[in-house]
């Protein structure tokens, strides 16, 4: 019969580590992966001849991008394999190294996200589906219809969701891993420059390179290999879904989202009043909106009430883009998935220093893809 | 009338009269009508290419959002030009450009129409046409 994560073995993330999100340099993909591998080894207390199985997130770079990076941490024949799945990558890659685990093919498994920008194929132009948009249609202009048809149907300014970029800067500002690390005015991001409909360049998230990492391990691992149980957080659910045909509903984005967070929460038992924090696919401001909206943190078209109140702010009811969020610690797409469970643990590890979202035990990491895919996980202190 | 040709050939006529229809398709085995036209499978109900037939679409609907392009890579079209995400009457919600260049005066629920605006010549000294929408009543 058909089980969920929570039915098989418990998961737990034991390491994280990261190499900051920045603008394109000189720096080889190797040397980004490695930085932030190292130092999800090191958290972890583990050496790299314990880890069974590797997946790299990665969208960009190109074939085969696994084996010319891992083996300089000593080749030793484990199984590796990319994993792209669009902006989901990361979060992809950390799932399957989570099943893995819970399946019992593994004790401990890597999930490594790793990006640089470059020219990319994208297979979608390739189906020979044209419409009449084309390419003059990108992400940001997609998220602009989908922010003025918001404004229109609820009565919301372009100013009350361009704070959701001056509240995920400033927390941006606190995180020495964000591509973007300074407070901004609601003046600065208002003054644009002027993207798409009422987007401004700092309503939309940085594109740029990086790596995350993250060690999975099962409770044998964790036993014989001495990790440290009081800073493991248990992963309590994974769900993926794709986009269906929606009959009745225009906004397929948050639809998605809706029902694969459901699910989420079904399967690990909780409400989304349980949430201490989350990190979500804010790669432009109206997203926090819509999404927060579609888990149920507040009523439709309550969002820009709740933003204005504090209530994801950290110290808020549900810190939403403790990190900074893709606008302001980045979105470097293989990666972005990977650092917000890094987020994720270090804030429910309580070591998050001064972003830290206080008794943090219940925290979600969501992503979306082109395609459309929606990732969703939910991990726990003390699970 | 000289040679005119469509910039989409697949997407819609060059020498629609009136308000010219859009080339979509529908599924004879659920009835969803889609927009671009394909003959690979039915996305709603799974039905194989044969269930599939064409579906002349009038170029008619109403305005569900829009926004204007401030930046733009793309060197086929410079910046600003306003795109509008409109739901036909036969269902599907399509993405065009809209023949205004600005959003002054647009609403939501603005009833649109398509229409067929010069986009240069090609190579030959056709002249090229391209679909774009149009309001057609403003929103009551």
């Amino acid at each position: 019969m058909k089980k969920n994560l929570r039915d098989m073995r418990p998961v737990y993330v034991v390491g994280i580590g990261l190499h900051r999100y920045q603008r394109l340099s000189e720096t080889p993909y190797v040397t980004l992966g490695l930085t932030a591998l190292r130092e999800a080894l090191a958290d972890a207390a583990l050496e790299w001849r314990s880890v069974q199985s590797a997946y790299t997130g990665t969208a960009l770079i190109g074939m085969a991008a696994s084996r010319p990076m891992l083996r300089h941490l000593g080749a030793t024949g484990i199984p590796m394999a990319q994993v792209e799945n669009a902006s989901a990558s990361g979060s992809t890659a950390f799932r399957q190294a989570c099943i893995d685990v819970a399946s019992g093919l593994t004790d401990v498994s890597l999930a490594v996200g790793v990006d640089k920008p470059g020219p990319v194929a994208m297979a979608p132009g390739k189906t020979r589906m044209r419409d009449l948009v084309g390419s003059r249609v990108v992400p940001f202009t997609h998220f602009a219809l989908l922010t003025q048809e918001y404004m229109t149907r609820y009565g919301v300014t372009a100013e009350q969701i361009a704070q959701v970029a001056v509240k995920n800067n400033r927390n941006g500002a606190n995180n020495p891993n964000a591509q973007r690390q300074k407070a901004v005015t609601i003046e600065e991001v208002m003054a644009g420059p002027a993207i798409s409909g009422s987007l401004t360049r700092l309503q939309c998230c940085p594109v740029g390179e990086g790596a995350a990492a993250v060690i999975v391990a099962s409770d044998d691992a964790i036993a014989e290999l001495g990790i440290d149980r009081s800073r493991a957080v248990r992963v309590i659910a994974s769900v993926t879904k794709t986009e269906k045909v929606y009959r009745d509903a225009k906004n397929f984005d948050a639809e998605l989202t809706r029902e694969t967070v459901e699910q989420a929460y079904s399967e690990a038992g909780i409400a989304p009043g349980d949430l201490d924090l989350m990190e979500l696919h804010d790669a432009f401001t109206i997203e926090e909106l819509l999404y927060t909206e579609a888990m149920g943190l507040c009523g439709p078209g309550q969002a820009a009430k709740a933003i204005a109140a504090g209530d994801f702010n950290i110290g808020g009811r549900c810190a939403v883009s403790a990190s900074g969020g893709l606008l302001a610690m980045g979105h470097p797409i293989g990666p972005t998935g990977a650092g917000q469970i890094a987020e994720i643990t270090r804030q429910l590890r309580g070591e998050a220093g001064v972003r830290q979202q206080r008794n943090a035990k219940t925290g979600l990491a969501h992503m979306v893809g082109v395609g459309a895919v929606c990732v969703v996980h939910i991990l726990q202190k003390g699970a | 009338m000289p040679n005119r040709k469509a910039v989409h050939p697949e997407l819609y006529s060059p020498d629609s009269a009136g308000i010219p229809s859009l080339s979509g398709g529908k599924c004879r085995a659920c009835g969803y009508v889609f927009f671009p036209p394909q003959r690979y499978g039915c996305e709603s109900c799974g039905a194989p290419p044969e269930k599939l037939e064409a579906a002349e679409l009038r170029g008619c609907g109403r305005l569900h959002s829009y926004a204007t392009v401030h930046f733009h890579q793309g060197k086929d079209i410079e910046a600003p030009f306003t795109v509008g995400l409109i739901v036909l009457d036969e269902g599907p919600a399509i993405r065009s450009l809209l023949t205004s260049g600005t959003d002054d005066g647009l609403t939501i629920g603005d009833r649109m129409k398509s229409v067929l605006v010069a986009a240069g010549s090609d190579p030959d000294g056709s002249e090229m046409v391209e679909l774009r929408f149009a309001r057609a009543e403003a929103a009551k």
